[in-house]
């Protein structure tokens, strides 16, 4: 049936996926591999779950399946979770359909019978607003819309047997264990920038998160290239994407992939030496001085509040 | 085995953005240009791949002229040669159009068992062109990889997915897009920019290309195209001495409910 497809590996991002779909009152599908996640979405009310049935159990390996399914069915439009799984299959999904794909769409636009999305650019300088021709593809982050439960539709569950791609072969999986604070939820987060001269010295980053019950967090040179922090720490476009009340840089310069993974805080406090430093252009507040004097007397002022 | 061929794009350099603050349109021109950051690590990392397994790193790119320059700074970076789809339409093109004259290239350059891409672009962030290229190039995708390694003729791979590591492995030929992690990309010295500059360049039009109607044409429309306010409050405290900074900045923070 023709409608919108809606796929994510994540169930919740599938929930918010099918409460965007329902925007377009079009048919609501949701795809999966698996019949628990199946009896899981259910909860969110698409009109019909397709519940797709292959040999390999890497979801990558049934973008050609999706990609039939949605060509079978005539489908408008397919959206899929932008998670690491999401992007690649939306992104063959979209080849073998000769589909348009817009990524990382912050809002989808359903208006006169036209699907459209912006989406940001050059770190999130720039927002371009795209509208599809014909079938079109599209990532949403998760966080962008809310899933709502929804039982006023009882949902069809159509099982079908498909063909996976046997060529990729998943031979392990281990948990990404989390050496740094998760940034994500942190409320207060004081960013260790390559202001800093010495290791040693980012115990003063930690004196004030310390003080502040705030995460230390870092740029992506202070632990792809120095190799100071954890991976999981650094702030960006290709790091984490974090939104605190109060984000303090220190010694961060302020290129635009790290203040693109700040730029949902509340407020943000740079202090760097430099006057003409851009995290000043995208600060609330600035001190121009020497960390190594500000980030101590900071910490004082604030155990002394 | 055979060739690697790495994938770069030539973006433009998001610092030398300008945006009219009052109309919010942007200014491109006076951007200078550069190979698009995940795309050094991804050059770097083809070239420890063809080494280790004794084969030559190709250099791929769509660019309308401008990649002239993009051409001299990839090879540099360790690959033997380069090939450029040279197209104004690049300039516009959408991960359709670009996969679609990469894969063609591909196709034209015709021997290769590896092709990497890094995860995206600078400029449009996209993390679409690798995986479309191994679709319509009918051969196995491993995306977001952070370590691999070739034995024979499988590539075995590291992939870091929300919260977990993933093991996966295929037969070449394949692609892999990288995460910038997987390696570092060393800045070229002086010996490699000028041997740079000597190695061959093959530069395809899109008629040398086998290509289908309606491959050059964009799949979305650009509605819009615009700067965004990040709208901050730009208080810069630079009154006093230091303490008096910090209790100004306190302050401040107090005042805003954050503290």
């Amino acid at each position: 049936m023709a409608g919108v497809y809606v796929y994510s590996d994540n169930t919740e991002l599938c929930g918010e996926l099918i409460a965007l779909a329902r925007t377009s009152e079009q048919e609501v599908c949701a795809v999966t591999m698996s019949d628990q996640q199946g009896s899981e979405l259910a909860k969110y009310g698409p009109d019909t779950i397709f519940v797709l049935k292959g040999q390999n159990h890497a979801a990558e390996s049934y973008s050609g399946a999706i990609a039939k399914l949605l060509t079978d069915q005539d489908a408008s439009l397919f959206l899929a979770g932008a998670t690491v799984r999401g992007r690649d299959i939306a992104a063959q999904v979209a080849a073998k359909m000769k589909a348009g794909l817009i990524s990382e769409a912050g809002s989808v636009n359903f208006c006169n019978g036209k699907i459209s999305a912006a989406r940001y650019m050059y770190g999130g300088l720039t927002e371009q607003v795209e509208e599809g021709k014909g079938l079109t593809v599209i990532t949403v982050p998760s966080g962008r819309y809310a899933a709502v439960n929804n039982d006023s539709v009882k949902s069809v569950v159509v099982s079908m047997t498909v063909d996976t791609d046997p060529r990729i072969k998943i031979t392990g999986s281990s948990p990404i264990v989390k050496e740094g604070a998760d940034l994500s939820k942190a409320g207060r987060i004081v960013c260790v920038g390559m202001g800093f001269d010495k290791k040693e010295d980012l115990v003063i980053a930690h004196k004030l998160a310390e003080a502040l019950g705030a995460e230390v967090g870092c740029t992506r040179c202070i632990a792809e290239d120095r190799g100071w922090m954890p991976a999981e720490t650094y702030i960006g476009i290709s790091g984490a994407v974090v939104k605190p009340d109060l984000y303090i840089a220190l010694g961060v310069s302020g290129q635009i992939q790290h203040t693109f993974g700040v730029r949902d805080s509340k407020i943000i406090v740079g202090v760097n030496n430099n006057e003409k430093a851009t995290i000043f252009g995208v600060s609330d507040y600035g001190i121009v001085g020497d960390l190594y004097e500000i980030a101590p007397l900071l910490a004082d002022a604030i155990k002394n509040i | 085995m055979s060739n690697v061929i790495v994938c770069f794009k030539w973006v433009k350099a998001e610092d030398d953005l300008r945006i009219d603050p009052a109309t919010l349109a942007v200014d491109l021109s006076k951007a200078k240009g550069k190979i698009s950051d995940y795309d050094r690590n991804a050059i770097e990392a083809a070239r420890i791949a063809s080494e280790s397994a004794g084969s030559e790193t190709i250099a791929l790119t769509f660019g309308s002229n401008d990649a002239k320059t993009a051409l001299k700074d990839a090879l540099s970076r360790g690959p033997k040669q380069a090939f450029w789809v040279n197209d104004v339409s690049a300039e516009n093109a959408d991960g359709f159009v670009t996969a679609n004259m990469l894969a063609a290239a591909i196709r034209k350059i015709g021997s290769y068992s590896l092709i990497v891409c890094g995860e995206g672009a600078a400029d449009t962030y996209a993390h679409q062109v690798g995986p479309r290229i191994g679709a319509l190039l009918d051969i196995p995708v491993i995306s977001f990889v952070k370590e691999m390694r070739i034995e024979g003729s499988r590539l075995y791979a590291v992939r870091k997915l929300e919260d977990s590591l993933e093991q996966v492995e295929a037969d070449l030929p394949a692609v892999v897009t990288v995460l910038p992690e997987i390696n570092p990309a060393p800045i070229p010295g002086l010996k490699a920019v000028l041997e740079g500059g000597k190695k061959p360049v093959t530069e395809f039009k899109i008629q040398d290309l086998d290509l289908e109607d309606g491959d050059t044409s964009r799949k979305t429309d650009v509605v819009s195209f615009k700067g965004c306010s990040m709208s901050r409050k730009k208080i810069l405290i630079n009154e006093g001495d230091a303490k008096e900074k910090v209790t100004a900045l306190v302050a401040a923070l107090k005042k805003e409910g954050v503290l």
